[in-house]
């Protein structure tokens, strides 16, 4: 009895250690590596969630387009959970052959040497990069080489309720001017029941407003701050006079892309800054509504101006060179012409090629449905974003003072500004 | 097998062991390592930096608001939830058929998940189209900005956490009130004892192990609360709900500075030992076990 008791235990023993132990390998790439018909699994982890059908339905395209490798795209999150993700699983070395990452990420991706060099493989197969819209390649290049191709890429529109615009008799063409914005937000409010305008008071859309104001964010190197000058100040400056007078909702900045959209749709606000990738879910959301939406380029006070974001493909380093080789045939056919239309009419989002651009297929889109169109023609004044690695953690933080400063009674602009600046230079400087 | 009687017992806490080991001792070792390094979670070394990331820590204004948060987080949670349980369970300690539906209503939040009672709150505390400000105006109260304001959004978290956790809370209670023996009421009753002397004297006392326990577990639970800061405020308005365990996360993954997020780790580990030991010292020396 005594003898079967040890036996069980030892054996009790022995089973819990053997699940522990394995555990405990630091094998790569442990996910598994072949599909039901066995082909080779190439991991794509992305943070689509209102655009994700239409990324995966391009993804199913592929599988069936070709037979060497399976693509499985998983949803992760938006951009910033989707790179926590990434992050931990570069660390667990357990971590997908293919990602998006936001444009104003990829600096602290390709700095910590987690990206390959796709102009190694864009050398060895003689591809041109020209056909590429130019102004969204800005954020694919780390110290000269390239570590990421455009996917999804957007720039902030504005978008109007016409049916609003006519009602209180304004001109659809849409305010041109910071001035003609105001004046159009003071006229579309109603007390208590709608805002004229509102918009996520975050750093991207301060970029905008910024670089519309003839300034700058960060000086060329990177090493400091430049969103403090007068040019910045007047911006949001801008912004929290309108938010005093009412006629302009702050959203909680935390949330404020999903709240300010949540309110336009809802008839709640009358014109709105959101980016171009929102447009498809907009439309959708407002079908029946009784009303339409319109759009046009953000209105300059300097100049026409605006940040361009999104994300890029990127492949992560650390996979073995065939599923790299596989990763890449698999990233170049996602951003080729016929799959940039085809994700861009669906989703809002911009086409990357020219030659989409010029297709017939887009040009009958942009004669439909017009509010398509803004965003290219928008993209003639498009800038890209800081890439410095510390502009991640930087962001937030002017997001943060910028909250501040509307909110706390008794700090002024250029004091919130000034301390964003401050705490972005020690950070810059590192 | 001679050696097996003094093998056995260390065979026999093995498997107890290991998974102590493994996910308690070398998780907090690891952590502490990071802290004095500086590492993205990505690149392939970690520099030694010493204490600097506590030197940076110590030093920023952003840690100091955290802190205060998460302390202020705790107090008003704890008291608020601990006190409106208590009152509930007086009340609720019957058997009738309404008390156990009330019973049943207070309780159900806590086997909600957290985060759909995040989203369902989110939407109430809409502070122009929300449920919360509707109903304050039908008794003409002005609207309240709830979380779009620094000085009530943590408060605004407190409500939230008050209402999830209160339903446990009293029924933690109500198992204390039926455990003190009946006599002791029967003799209050004969001294007639008026009823507040009664609750003072006797009630309070012999449920100090209940409150204790709740004590302890409300303010562990409350020091490290998350989800509602990240699917309500994400730690805003201007940090005013940046929570110790929501700034790790701020740090580790989208700032990607993981020793600085260890640091921070450490502080809280170590915050929240001293706690524990504190309460098992002092609290303990208050509670009466009959």
């Amino acid at each position: 009895m005594n003898y079967l008791k040890t036996k069980l235990t030892v054996g009790i023993a022995a089973i819990l250690l053997s699940i522990v132990i394995p555990a405990c390998g630091n094998e790569a790439n442990s996910v598994q590596q072949q599909s039901e018909d066995g082909r080779p699994i190439i991991q794509f982890w992305h943070a689509f969630g209102g655009a994700g059908s239409s990324v995966e339905a391009l993804v199913e395209e592929y599988n069936n387009y070709q037979n060497e490798v399976y693509v499985n795209a998983t949803y992760q999150g938006d951009y910033l959970e989707n790179q926590s993700k990434i992050q931990a699983a570069i660390a667990a070395r357990n971590h997908p052959d293919v990602t998006v990452i936001e444009a104003g990420a990829i600096g602290a991706f390709a700095k910590a040497g987690a990206l390959v060099d796709l102009g190694e493989l864009v050398k060895q197969e003689d591809m041109s990069l020209d056909d590429f819209v130019p102004g969204l390649l800005g954020n694919s290049y780390w110290d000269d080489t390239l570590v990421a191709l455009p996917f999804a890429r957007s720039t902030p529109l504005l978008y109007m309720n016409k049916n609003m615009l006519e009602e209180v008799g304004l001109d659809i063409s849409g305010p041109t001017t910071w001035d003609e914005l105001e004046e159009y937000a003071r006229k579309l409010t109603i007390p208590e029941e709608r805002y004229g305008f509102t918009t996520a008071t975050n750093t991207w859309l301060f970029e905008a407003l910024v670089f519309q104001n003839g300034g700058e964010i960060l000086s060329e190197d990177g090493k400091k701050s430049l969103f403090h000058s007068d040019a910045g100040v007047e911006a949001l400056q801008y912004w929290m006079d309108m938010i005093d007078e009412g006629i302009m909702k702050n959203p909680p900045a935390e949330r404020g892309f999903d709240v300010s959209q949540q309110d336009f749709v809802n008839q709640n606000a009358a014109m709105l800054f959101a980016s171009t990738g929102s447009l498809g879910s907009i439309l959708d959301s407002i079908e029946g509504q009784g009303f339409e939406v319109i759009t046009s380029f953000l209105p300059k006070k300097e100049e026409f101006a605006t940040p361009s974001g999104g994300s890029n493909l990127v492949i992560l380093e650390n996979t073995s060179e065939e599923r790299q080789q596989a990763a890449w045939e698999f990233v170049k056919w996602m951003t080729e012409k016929e799959q940039t239309i085809q994700f861009s009419q669906a989703t809002g989002y911009m086409p990357v090629r020219q030659s989409a651009i010029d297709s017939e297929d887009m040009q009958a889109i942009y004669e439909n449905s017009p509010q398509f169109k803004v965003a290219v023609d928008q993209l003639a004044y498009a800038r890209p974003r800081p890439m410095v690695p510390a502009y991640h953690e930087l962001q937030v933080i002017i997001t943060i003072e910028m909250q501040r400063a509307i909110l706390e009674d008794g700090v002024s602009a250029q004091e919130a500004l000034t301390a964003a600046a401050e705490r972005g230079n020690e950070l810059l400087s590192k | 097998m001679k050696s097996w009687p003094i093998i056995r017992p260390y065979v026999m806490i093995a498997p107890a062991l290991i998974v102590f080991l493994l996910f308690f001792i070398y998780p907090i070792y690891y952590m502490v390592y990071l802290s004095l390094h500086s590492w993205d979670f990505i690149s392939p070394t970690k520099d030694f930096v010493g204490l600097s990331n506590f030197q940076q820590l110590l030093n920023s204004s952003e840690f100091a608001k955290v802190l205060s948060n998460t302390l202020v987080y705790t107090f008003g949670t704890v008291v608020f939830s601990i006190t409106l349980a208590l009152f509930l369970a007086l009340w609720l300690n019957r058997s009738t058929r309404i008390h156990r539906l009330a019973q049943t209503a207070v309780f159900s939040p806590y086997i909600i998940s957290l985060a759909s009672i995040a989203l369902l709150w989110l939407w109430m505390m809409d502070p122009d189209f929300g449920l919360l400000n509707w109903l304050l105006s039908l008794v003409g109260i002005p609207k309240q900005p709830w979380l779009t304001d620094q000085n009530t959004a943590l408060f605004s978290l407190i409500l939230v956490a008050v209402w999830k956790g209160v339903g446990f809370n009293t029924l933690v209670f109500i198992a204390g009130l039926q455990s003190i023996p009946k006599d002791l009421y029967e003799a209050a009753d004969l001294d007639q004892s008026p009823k507040w002397r009664t609750f003072y004297k006797i009630t309070l006392p012999m449920l100090t192990p209940t409150l204790f326990f709740l004590v302890v577990t409300n303010v562990i639970v409350s020091f490290q609360v998350f989800d509602t800061v990240h699917i309500m405020t994400l730690g805003g308005p201007v940090n005013s709900t940046n929570t110790l365990v929501f700034n790790i996360y701020m740090h580790g993954f989208r700032f990607f500075n993981i020793g600085y997020a260890s640091a921070v780790g450490v502080i809280l580990l170590i915050l929240l030992a001293i706690m524990t030991w504190l309460y098992f010292r002092l609290l303990s020396k208050r509670v009466h076990y009959q």
